[in-house]
């Protein structure tokens, strides 16, 4: 299942919110049939979100007994993208996910678990403008998961975007690409404000400086804290950054993680707005 | 006001003492000690055991002298300097006008690490010039080699004699020149068998996978995270600053894990990389410097061929 991700996390949580770049429609078909049987499989209605609802990846869905079935007794939908995003504009995070919210309502009340969603939103971020609010939609949404039975799969078409793939890909707690070999994404509620995982170095620090502001982390008691159980690098460079971010934020970023090596950066750096705690 | 020998003199005078026997050390060091602590100078021992003990018992008690422990002080250059800095910071801003140190590196620096600990007995000349430091550094001709002796007169801008003179250093070279020499990298015998990986143009990522892959348990957990730190640094200069090809060799030995990276580049063109931190924005400046305060040991070499710098966690005095 889902072979090829980059994640530690494969558990269910981590699946919540799932980042697939695809290079042909054959492939991520046959992994939105995965997510979206998955889904069927445990109660939830399931939609398959598309700008062109006679596409491939419908055609492979419409054939598979199980969702066709689910099609007819309303547990699964085609849905066309301008319907559920607003067409060929700028996504507004906030009503964006009031419309999601709406949605797994509704599902909740005809009966099913809860609503799963595989979205081909490659679209949605053609222009710098549109992948810059999407990328902060993104993160917002993924901290909504962690609260309601909404689960998503965002497709993207890698040939389209280039590297526009990995800022939105860093964004999701598990995502099927190497670059960027870090993920920011939300913590749930109650056990800090985000998670870090991977590794950042020299080669892909800006994008680190990017995703914080896009993920808009806002202190509680001048604390941000970013959970790092699956941490495996952080260079000076973007442990400057984070410093530099809570400052900006009038707080001091704690930094939870098992790698002791950080700490001793930290202290060798001098820097006064991060705080490490080593722990398993 | 200085007092003593610097009383005309602004920023480091850095002093070397090359003595023969104990007596001599003393007759020297008693009076610079008491000297400090009578002109109201902040005055600190940075010693071995036994010569500490031996300037110890020669004190009078409660002499105010400071001890401080010259083991852990002598860890690694960068940290040296970088601890020595503070200390020095800390008693100009508390009104002192000189400080005094009396400091002695461990014999063990005389061995496979001399290369670094040279580098620092040069580097010291500009690091600790913001300060009025008046520093001696003694070196005992019974135990220090010959080839040590010989870089310490041109380390040291002058010696003091047991007759209470400074005299000028026949071999003193200036740091600017005397980093900028191309020293053989002193061979690790680990590197006479075969590496255990070569890489050609790693990723900083493929670098540090290859150090996790080389750890048998061999060393502290720390001292392997702090490794991948470095090599992470240097391969990441060494793509973005150095020429290419870059290679890396690793040796992975029973007490020690051995890294070397090379580039056809000429290397880091600050003679005192590594040893400060690039206050500059000197190119990789600040990796350098992380790099010397990671690892156990470190060297670097200039070449026809380019820039090698060679890492060593775990046991960075190796025997045949």
């Amino acid at each position: 299942m889902l072979d090829g991700v980059r994640s530690p996390r494969t558990g269910e949580r981590a699946r919540r919110h799932v980042c697939w770049a695809y290079d042909d429609l054959e492939s991520f078909a046959v992994e939105a049939e995965r997510y979206l049987l998955d889904g069927l499989a445990s109660g939830a209605q399931v939609w398959y979100v598309t700008a062109r609802p006679d596409d491939a990846v419908s055609t492979h869905l419409r054939r598979l007994p199980a969702f066709a079935d689910a099609l007819a007794r309303g547990a699964a939908e085609v849905v066309p993208l301008a319907s559920t995003y607003t067409s060929g504009g700028v996504v507004t995070p906030a009503a964006q996910i009031a419309a999601y919210a709406d949605a797994t309502a509704a599902a909740l009340a005809a009966g099913h678990t809860g609503l799963r969603v595989v979205a081909d939103a490659t679209e949605l971020v053609r222009t710098p403008a549109q992948l810059d609010a999407f990328c902060r939609y993104e993160h917002r949404i993924d901290r909504w998961m962690h609260t309601r039975p909404f689960r998503a799969m965002c497709a993207y078409d890698r040939a389209r975007l280039g590297p526009a793939v990995a800022e939105l890909a860093c964004l999701h707690p598990v995502a099927n690409v190497d670059e960027p070999q870090f993920r920011l994404f939300a913590a749930p509620p109650g056990e800090g404000h985000a998670e870090v995982a991977g590794e950042v170095d020299a080669d892909n620090r800006h994008l680190f400086r990017t995703a914080l502001d896009r993920a808009d982390l806002h202190p509680d008691d001048g604390e941000l804290v970013l959970r790092a159980g699956d941490l495996s690098f952080l260079d000076h460079r973007a442990l400057v950054t984070l410093d530099e971010y809570a400052r900006r934020r009038g707080a001091t970023a704690v930094l939870r993680t098992s790698r002791s090596a950080v700490a001793r950066l930290v202290a060798l750096l001098s820097l006064s707005s991060v705080r490490v705690e080593v722990g398993p | 006001m200085r007092t003593g020998a610097p009383a005309q003199h602004r920023g480091y005078y850095h002093v070397g003492l090359q003595y023969d026997t104990d007596d001599e050390l003393l007759a020297v060091v008693v009076p610079f000690l008491l000297g400090g602590v009578e002109a109201g100078e902040p005055t600190f021992v940075a010693l071995g055991e036994r010569t500490g003990g031996l300037v110890r018992a020669a004190l009078p008690a409660g002499s105010g002298v400071r001890f401080l422990p010259g083991g852990e002080v002598y860890a690694r250059p960068a940290a040296a300097i970088r601890a020595y800095r503070e200390l020095l910071a800390e008693q100009v801003a508390a009104g002192a006008e000189q400080i005094r140190i009396i400091g002695e590196l461990p014999t063990t620096t005389f061995g496979a690490t001399w290369d670094w600990w040279a580098r620092y007995e040069s580097a010291i000349n500009h690091a600790y010039d913001d300060f009025p430091l008046w520093s001696m550094c003694p070196y005992d001709t019974r135990t220090t080699p010959a080839a040590v002796l010989a870089d310490v007169a041109r380390t040291h801008p002058r010696f003091a004699t047991a007759d209470g003179l400074h005299v000028p250093s026949d071999g003193w070279t200036a740091p600017d020149t005397f980093l900028r020499e191309a020293r053989p990298i002193p061979p690790d015998p680990i590197q006479e068998t075969p590496p255990t990986v070569v890489l050609v143009e790693p990723t900083p990522a493929e670098a540090r996978s290859a150090v996790y892959d080389a750890d048998r348990g061999q060393l502290k957990e720390d001292d392997v995270e702090d490794l991948v730190v470095a090599v992470s640094e240097i391969v990441t200069n060494a793509l973005r600053h150095g020429r290419s090809p870059v290679r890396l060799r690793l040796w992975a030995g029973d007490d020690r894990i051995v890294v070397s990276v090379s580039d056809a580049g000429p290397g880091p063109l600050d003679p005192y990389a590594g040893l400060l931190p690039a206050s500059d924005g000197s190119p990789g400046g600040l990796g350098l410097w992380i790099t010397y305060q990671s690892c156990s040991h470190v060297s670097l070499h200039r070449g026809p061929d380019g820039f090698t710098l060679r890492m060593t966690a775990g046991n960075p005095h190796p025997t045949r």
